[in-house]
């Protein structure tokens, strides 16, 4: 577990150290893509707790979905439903929600806290 | 007791086989689990890195955004226009100002600077005036010549006065300017000015209007008249329309010194 927030901690840096910034025009995709990374992450999380990660899936799913929220947003702006990357956010967003209240529950039920 | 013997030692050998047997099978599995525990783990670390690292440049790029105007309100938006309209209109007045200020001082330099050129010109003329300034122009040229010996030092004074009296601006005597602490003096023959001992042929330079001049000399009764009656001297005046007189060293005071007075 450490060595996921040594990760998280290194990838922050490395994003403060290159001080790169995401154009304007392009913050809805990065930011619905983001969200997608991090359910992702935490879905991964979860599946490795259980032992059935699988890496290989893991690295197709987490960059699929990290496509598929941009493509959706893009989708979205061309077809004049700008609002459709609220779906992409709140999708995302009850899975991460999802992922973080299993990925509890088991570490709680390992320790025998429950 | 003797038979028995050698079969139970195999039957141990063979136990103990079969257990370091499975001993090493389950280790083996530690090791193969350990290292796909590994690669899982360094998938996900990866992932995380990556989502870090958007998640960064996402926040810095939305900093920006959020202070851009199209992100404000229209009521951040009325109050940032009224803002921006009375720090013009500030800049503006002090625009008019400061250019008032420039005009102001471009005319109190240009006062200044013409004062300057005209006391320039009045101190070039005062100078001139007492004779520390080469003058140039027309007057008229008296050539003495006094075979006999016999002029004074107060011919020589008289002849100057009646040049200023016609009008000269300066005057020279022998090249040497005749200024205010010009002195003639002299005696047996000789004719000093300042201490300098005159060559016998006198030249006299007057710049002034020539016809004046001429006349103050020519009159009759006049200096020139009266000094062509001395035995072997000969007077000669000539107009000339350019004359150079040099200028006299510049004033030491020895004793005396010059007090300003308001």
């Amino acid at each position: 577990m450490m060595v996921l927030v040594l990760a998280l901690a290194l990838g922050v840096t490395l994003g403060l150290l290159t001080d790169l910034q995401i154009p304007p025009n392009l913050l809805t995709y990065v930011g619905v893509a983001v969200l997608a990374a991090f359910d992702s992450c935490f879905g991964g999380i979860k599946a490795s707790l259980e032992r059935t990660f699988d890496d290989k899936v893991f690295a197709f799913g987490f960059i699929t979905n990290t496509l598929l929220a941009a493509f959706i947003v893009f989708i979205g702006d061309r077809i004049g439903v700008r609002e459709l990357y609220l779906a992409a956010v709140v999708a995302f967003g009850i899975r991460l929600f999802d992922n973080l209240a299993s990925v509890r529950r088991i570490v709680f039920q390992r320790r025998g806290w429950e | 007791m003797q038979q028995s013997k050698p079969s139970r030692t195999r039957e141990k050998l063979t136990h103990l086989k079969d257990v370091s047997l499975r001993h090493i099978a389950a280790g083996e599995r530690v090791v193969e689990r350990g290292f796909q525990n590994a690669r899982l783990m360094a998938t996900l670390a990866a992932a995380l890195m990556l989502a870090g690292f958007m998640l960064v440049a996402q926040w810095r790029g939305n900093a920006v955004l959020a202070k851009s105007p199209e992100r404000q309100t229209d009521q951040n938006l009325a109050i940032i226009i009224q803002e921006l309209t009375s720090e013009n209109t500030a800049l503006r007045s002090e625009i008019m100002r400061l250019q008032t200020r420039i005009i102001e001082a471009e005319r109190e330099t240009s006062d200044r600077s013409q004062l300057l050129n005209e006391a320039a010109k009045e101190l070039q003329a005062l100078r001139a005036i007492a004779g520390f300034e080469l003058v140039k122009g027309p007057g008229i040229h008296v050539t003495l010549v006094d075979d006999e010996r016999v002029l004074l030092p107060q011919d020589f004074v008289a002849l100057v006065n009646e040049l200023r009296a016609g009008g000269a601006e300066a005057v020279s005597v022998n090249g040497m300017r005749v200024d205010a602490l010009t002195g003639f003096s002299g005696g047996d023959g000789t004719i000093r000015v300042d201490g300098t001992v005159l060559a016998r042929e006198f030249k006299v330079v007057a710049i002034g209007n020539p016809d004046n001049l001429e006349q103050s000399l020519t009159l009759p009764g006049g200096l020139k008249s009266t000094l062509s009656t001395f035995p072997g001297v000969t007077v000669v005046v000539e107009r000339r329309d350019e004359l150079t007189v040099a200028a006299a060293p510049e004033p030491v005071f020895e004793a005396g010194r010059p007090v300003e007075e308001n």
